[in-house]
């Protein structure tokens, strides 16, 4: 069948050997190197294009409108109508301290996010520094302890607000046990301690991804210079400030960036901690977008919001990338 | 001579302190670690009625499957896990597929643009998905892609494909040279140079990426909840969170719940842990 099928296409056996080049290199210059790259990278680029972009510009369109979406109301251009309505009044430094809706969600996220993720950091390199060596059962000891990071964010939620349950909780047994409470306390039904208890699980949950990122830089500084070190008699402490940490200090931007921006977004954890309350104290920018949109049915300001906090996902990951880069420029 | 032996005495205290001090805070960041899950299977086997004690039980007295049963009774659970798995093999497939090709045409040919293509498919990485939600949704909804799993698996595939191309590229940048050449010599293609040398050589870094991939699409929350309306075609994730017993905060089955739909994932960390690891490390390298 194969052969039929050459001989039609005039390749057959008895062709001379300067053809059978001829057409070989036909085949080589089929595609030159850049066609290829065309080739292969247009689906990617045209599927991000569609799939990431265009509903970036879209909500960003829809957010001078309103009647966004649903098609019931006609859209209606309004201008920035929509953030001034986020915006509400008074100055802005009070709005910021003091506000509520989107200001108060701006402030729980900013808080959630640029507390907990220093301290995943070096709660992280702590679990780092420990698993960077060789011992027994290393390997169920890594699995248990990436495990938190693989349950998903919603579902973890789920389980700690059964264990902070204000009446049955089993944190509440423990910590009457050991003697710091006297009785049950209702964690997750104060403003304060809801937003701490919601740091607390974060924290615990990332750490352990905090601390495989940060192995990888740890396993990349070579033995060597330990040893020169401890040749020259300096300390472990001497030695960690020395030479891991200025090395260490890439794959630490790099764990900053990859935990900043998601943190930033955080929706499933008070989704399904506490549904952003109480008195929504637990209520972060995605969340408090998510109800505006879907059960206040506002789409325009809903866009407004996303956009909002497009703007400042873009400044974090433009800040840290410029911080980034400047190491390796020198 | 006494002096001697008693330095020994005390570097030897000293060796087995370090050695208990290391396992011991090693066994108890494992145990904080598991404890959750450890909870939440304790209270799946509790009698009903000891579910909601304090102080709390910590060992079940006459354990019980009742809670399983009510908790597969209450939801179609299987039918959750089933939604999940398609969506994310699908989403791994596709990633596979589009990061393999974008990865090799940016570590190993040369063209014009290359550093703005790369920077623009990295870029989507920092885009916040909830500014994504609204417009995708309503797409979704005019393609009739709204409770279809293919309405997960583009988004999803669109969201992760920046780290595998990252991924990819990563991997080929450190094949050498003369696997190419020694291919183009023997007279193939540069496409047939990439299918027949470069792809099946990339197993490894395949792994990694689907791996990391399925992780993500199966616990994805946002876009899983807003896209599939209807019960039967959530995933797991979807299902468990919104779960309601009949009687108002079933704890008891819904740690039964938990722990099944948790029980793939220890499975899958047990057997993966490693391809795991290196995936994460991967990333982190940049």
């Amino acid at each position: 069948m194969a052969d039929t099928v050459e001989s039609s296409s005039g390749a057959t056996y008895g062709e001379s050997p300067e053809r059978q080049n001829r057409l070989q290199r036909y085949r080589d210059l089929r595609f030159s190197e850049e066609e290829l790259a065309v080739i292969l990278l247009t689906p990617v680029v045209s599927f991000l294009l569609a799939v990431s972009f265009y509903p970036i510009f879209d909500t960003v369109v829809g957010s001078l409108h309103t009647g966004y979406v649903l098609e019931i109301n006609p859209q209606e251009f309004v201008g920035l109508e929509n953030y001034r309505d986020l915006y509400g009044s008074g100055p802005l430094l009070d709005q910021f301290l003091n506000g509520d809706g989107f200001w108060n969600a701006l402030r729980v996220s900013l808080i959630y996010t640029f507390v907990s993720v220093p301290i995943e950091l070096v709660l992280g390199l702590g679990l780092a520094l420990l698993l960077n060596r060789e011992f027994k059962g290393k390997y169920f000891a890594q699995a248990a302890i990436l495990f938190p990071w693989a349950i998903p964010t919603v579902i973890n939620a789920r389980i700690w607000a059964w264990m902070f349950n204000g009446q049955y909780g089993v944190i509440n047994d423990l910590l009457i046990r050991v003697g710091i409470l006297q009785q049950p306390f209702p964690f997750l039904a104060k403003p304060d301690t809801a937003l701490y208890a919601m740091l607390f699980i974060t924290i615990w949950k990332t750490s352990s991804f905090m601390a495989l990122i940060l192995l990888a830089g740890l396993q990349s500084i070579p033995d060597h210079l330990y040893e020169a070190a401890r040749m020259d008699g300096a300390s472990r402490i001497r030695q960690f400030w020395d030479i891991t940490l200025p090395l260490l200090k890439p794959t630490l931007l790099v764990a900053l960036i990859f935990r900043t921006l998601p943190a930033f977004q955080a929706f499933g954890l008070p989704f399904g901690l506490t549904g952003g309350g109480p008195a929504s104290a637990t209520t972060t920018l995605v969340l408090f977008d998510h109800q505006l949109t879907f059960n206040r049915l506002n789409f325009g300001e809903g866009a407004a919001t996303a956009t909002i906090i497009t703007l400042i996902a873009l400044a974090i990951a433009m800040v840290y990338v410029g911080t980034l880069y400047e190491p390796e420029v020198r | 001579m006494s002096y001697d032996s008693n330095t020994l005495e005390v570097e030897r205290f000293q060796w087995v302190g370090k050695k208990v001090g290391f396992y011991g805070s090693i066994f108890i960041i494992a145990l904080v670690s598991v404890f959750p899950i450890l909870w939440m299977f304790i209270t799946s086997l509790k009698q009903p009625g000891n579910v909601v004690t304090f102080p709390v039980e910590y060992i079940p007295r006459n354990p019980t499957l009742a809670n399983y049963r009510a908790a597969i009774e209450g939801a179609p659970f299987f039918r959750y896990l089933l939604n999940s798995a398609i969506v994310a093999t699908g989403t791994a497939v596709l990633d596979v597929l589009l990061g393999s090709l974008a990865g090799y045409a940016l570590s190993r040919l040369r063209f014009r643009f290359k550093l703005p293509v790369l920077l623009l498919i990295l870029g989507t990485a920092m885009l916040p998905f909830i500014a994504r939600l609204i417009p995708l949704f309503s797409l979704a909804r005019s393609w009739g892609l709204l409770n279809n799993y293919l309405g997960l698996i583009i988004p999803y595939a669109a969201f992760q494909l920046p780290f595998a191309v990252w991924i990819f590229q990563a991997y080929f940048k450190e094949l050498p040279d003369s696997l190419e050449e020694a291919g183009l010599m023997d007279g193939l293609s540069r496409i047939g140079v990439l299918f027949r040398i470069i792809l099946p050589v990339s197993a490894p870094a395949m792994a990694t990426a689907a791996i990391i991939v399925f992780i993500y699409a199966w616990n994805e929350f946002l876009f899983a909840l807003t896209f599939m309306t209807e019960d039967s075609m959530r995933t797991i994730t979807v299902g468990i969170a919104l779960y309601q017993g009949e009687f108002q905060y079933p704890w008891g089955t819904i740690s039964a719940a938990v722990f099944m739909s948790v029980i793939p994932l220890i499975l899958f960390m047990l057997f993966f842990q490693r391809k795991v690891v290196e995936g994460l490390t991967a990333t982190g390298k940049a």
